[in-house]
């Protein structure tokens, strides 16, 4: 395994490796940071060029690219509350209030640095994996699928902004509007109105434009002032912060790196799941939960760092079985099959050194992502303080391209803006925005996974499948735990109160 | 017409549109409709149960959340719910907003997407008075030069060019 180790990481040390995996970050950095395009996108439109150069070289442009749109989502996310793809939602929650309280630098920097860390934590710890992970995934199931998606509907809970009827009903909008559009289970067209457009469905991250960008350029306009007042709100973090926050919070990362690798290694999840399970984590974990939602920077350590881990965990499945961990591991795919590489378990014997490559890179890339990250932090963070007059018509212009790239249909341009006024309304009503993605997310996976269980072991698929039986369990209870906790202590209070 | 008003329609628009799920659902196959028919179910309970807390309840009552429930030392407060008329001045910027992406979209569709950019972006700053003519003409030109440059050279992609450009070719 040693010389595996060695010899991934030599494969990496050649010009050509290091220039592909230079431009493939700063190229990934660029598309994370437009609205709409993130890693999946990068990776595809970098596919055609990759034919013809070094393994470890191909290999370091498309990981590269695709590592660097994990921070450059962050960064649009934390800047204005417009998320560069889907996975980069949950920084909103508290990134954008600490860019408002103007702490903008800080967040970067402890976004930037806790991806670093949940990359390498992902890394080391997909190294360490690979001997023992094949049977743990074998043994999970579709059944075992549809618990961890039910798991995932609990987070609600932690996005209901205040009314929580509110906020089940926002999810419950999210999943209906995951099914426009042909059931590939039952050939059903469902909520299509006989148009052909939305037979393929809402894309989903035309959706999240519409519903945060163009709804907060909307807002704006509205307002009329500039997203932070230099003349109200003074910047006064540092960079320096926010590397502090993210060391301090150490056990913060590593819980939420594990949680991302995990994650990364069930096929079909993806990362967008993994930064909202985090970030809830982040809350029920805090002996602090009240601050989040007000720019607690938990909740920006917490989803980078399990978005950064998320990518080890993807590879894991893929290198091992060619099942894909996610859309950008399919593309991953695509590339290994233009290099001649046949994925499958000879991977983790015969071609261990190729694995460790991949390993390599992505801990390379991380770090070559965090230090460019912090070095453009101190202008990035003057951003926010452009004039709402400048900021709507240049974002507004570049969602709409962006919202038309994502498939090439013009109709997904209407599709972006209808999103932009029903986010702009579930905004002013609070609806959760946060709730209807969350539903629009797990809505798939709950229905296949459901589908599959029921087709292979009928209704009562939970008592033929003990794993997701016991899953279910531990999701009742530790959805139920917040609540019996409160009530006891609330009993506790009004027993010591009727004493005294 | 007041906030708590407000509420109600879209709590009424919400209804409608679970009861419009719900009556579409039966098209479906018995598969086709197993998630979607008791989710909307589920929509119409809870789009009622808020609407008679809204109107009889507290709305401290509505304020549960996960984080509030692990946070229970903290006083439980009354929503900011505004029950004042808004000013007239919120409803036409509000609709300001509202037809300029509806314009945007129109100018999309009928001019393409890059001349679209480049007009919308300097008739923004020219009728907001955010700059000069010469100044607006400047950076709208290199937003669109950007922007054509990342998206059609770079990376390839086909613009769409609006309903006009068969005049032009």
């Amino acid at each position: 395994m040693i010389e595996a180790i060695i010899a991934g990481l030599t494969a990496l040390m050649t010009p050509q490796a290091l220039l592909f995996m230079f431009l493939g970050v700063i190229y990934g950095l660029v598309i994370g940071i437009l609205p709409g395009l993130g890693g999946v996108v990068a990776m595809a439109l970098l596919l055609p060029f990759t034919y013809g150069f070094e393994t470890g070289a191909t290999l370091a442009l498309l990981l590269g690219a695709h590592i660097a749109t994990i921070w450059g989502d962050s960064v649009t996310s934390i800047l204005y509350s417009v998320p560069g793809s889907a996975k980069g939602l949950a920084l909103c929650f508290d990134g954008y209030p600490m860019t408002k309280k103007g702490q903008a630098k800080r967040a970067l920097a402890a976004s930037a640095t806790g991806a670093l860390f949940g990359g390498i934590i992902g890394a080391i710890f997909l190294a360490l994996c690979i001997p023992v992970i094949r049977p743990v995934i074998l043994a999970l199931g579709p059944s075992e699928y549809l618990i961890m998606a039910l798991w995932g509907l609990t987070v609600i809970a932690t996005f209901g902004e205040g009314s929580l009827m509110k906020g089940l009903t926002a999810s419950i909008l999210g999943v209906l509007v995951a099914f426009v559009g042909m059931d590939v289970v039952t050939a059903t067209p469902r909520f299509t109105f006989g148009s052909d457009f939305l037979m393929d469905g809402i894309s989903f991250p035309v959706a999240m434009i519409g519903l945060f960008a163009v709804s907060e350029m909307m807002k704006l306009t509205i307002k009329g002032v500039p997203i932070v007042d230099r003349t109200l709100v003074k910047e006064e973090s540092t960079v320096m912060e926010g590397i502090k926050d993210a060391i301090t919070h150490r056990w913060l990362v590593v819980r939420s790196s594990i949680l991302g690798l995990w994650i990364g290694v069930l096929p079909g999840v993806g990362a967008t799941v993994a930064g909202l399970a985090a970030y809830a984590q982040a809350v029920q974990t805090s002996k602090t939960p009240e601050r989040f939602g007000k720019g607690a920077v938990e909740g920006v350590i917490a989803p980078d760092a399990t978005m950064g881990a998320n990518e080890g965990g993807g590879l894991l499945p893929t290198l091992a079985f060619g099942i894909p961990g996610g859309e950008s591991m399919a593309i991953l795919l695509v590339a290994f099959i233009g290099l001649g590489v046949v994925p499958g378990p000879e991977m983790l014997t015969k071609n261990l050194d190729l694995v460790f490559t991949m390993v390599w890179i992505i801990v390379i890339a991380n770090i070559a992502v965090t230090v460019i990250g912090l070095g453009i932090t101190p202008w990035l963070a003057r951003l926010p303080s452009l004039q709402a007059n400048l900021m709507v018509p240049i974002v507004l212009s570049v969602c709409f391209v962006g919202a038309y790239a994502t498939r090439g249909h013009i109709e997904d341009v209407i599709v972006a803006a209808v999103f932009g006024v029903v986010g702009y309304l579930m905004d002013k009503y609070r609806y959760s925005r946060a709730n209807f993605v969350i539903g629009m997310v797990l809505a798939v996976m709950i229905e296949r996974n459901l589908h599959i269980s029921l087709t292979l072991y009928g209704g009562d698929f939970l008592l033929d499948r003990p794993i997701a039986l016991v899953m279910l369990v531990f999701v009742l209870v530790t959805a139920a735990l917040p609540f019996v906790r409160n009530w006891r202590r609330r009993r506790l209070v009004a027993a010591g109160g009727a004493a005294s | 017409m007041t906030r708590h008003a407000q509420e109600n329609v879209a709590s009424v628009l919400l209804l409608a549109l679970f009861i419009g799920i719900i009556w579409l659902c039966q098209d479906f196959g018995p598969r086709a409709r197993l998630i979607p028919l008791p989710l909307a179910v589920a929509g119409i309970v809870l789009t009622l149960i808020q609407l008679a807390w809204h109107n009889f309840g507290s709305t401290a009552q509505l304020q549960i959340d996960m984080i509030s429930v692990q946070a229970p030392e903290l006083p439980v407060v009354e929503a900011p719910i505004e029950r004042i008329p808004q000013k007239k001045s919120v409803w036409r910027s509000e609709s300001g907003a509202y037809g300029m992406v509806a314009i945007l979209v129109a100018m999309v569709f009928i001019l393409g997407l890059m001349p679209t950019a480049f007009l919308f972006t300097a008739g923004y700053f020219l009728l907001t008075g955010y700059c000069s003519l010469r100044r607006s003409l400047l950076y709208a030109g290199l937003l669109t030069g950007s922007m054509y440059l990342l998206f059609v050279v770079a990376l390839q992609m086909q613009l769409y060019h609006g309903l006009l450009a068969p005049l032009f070719n």
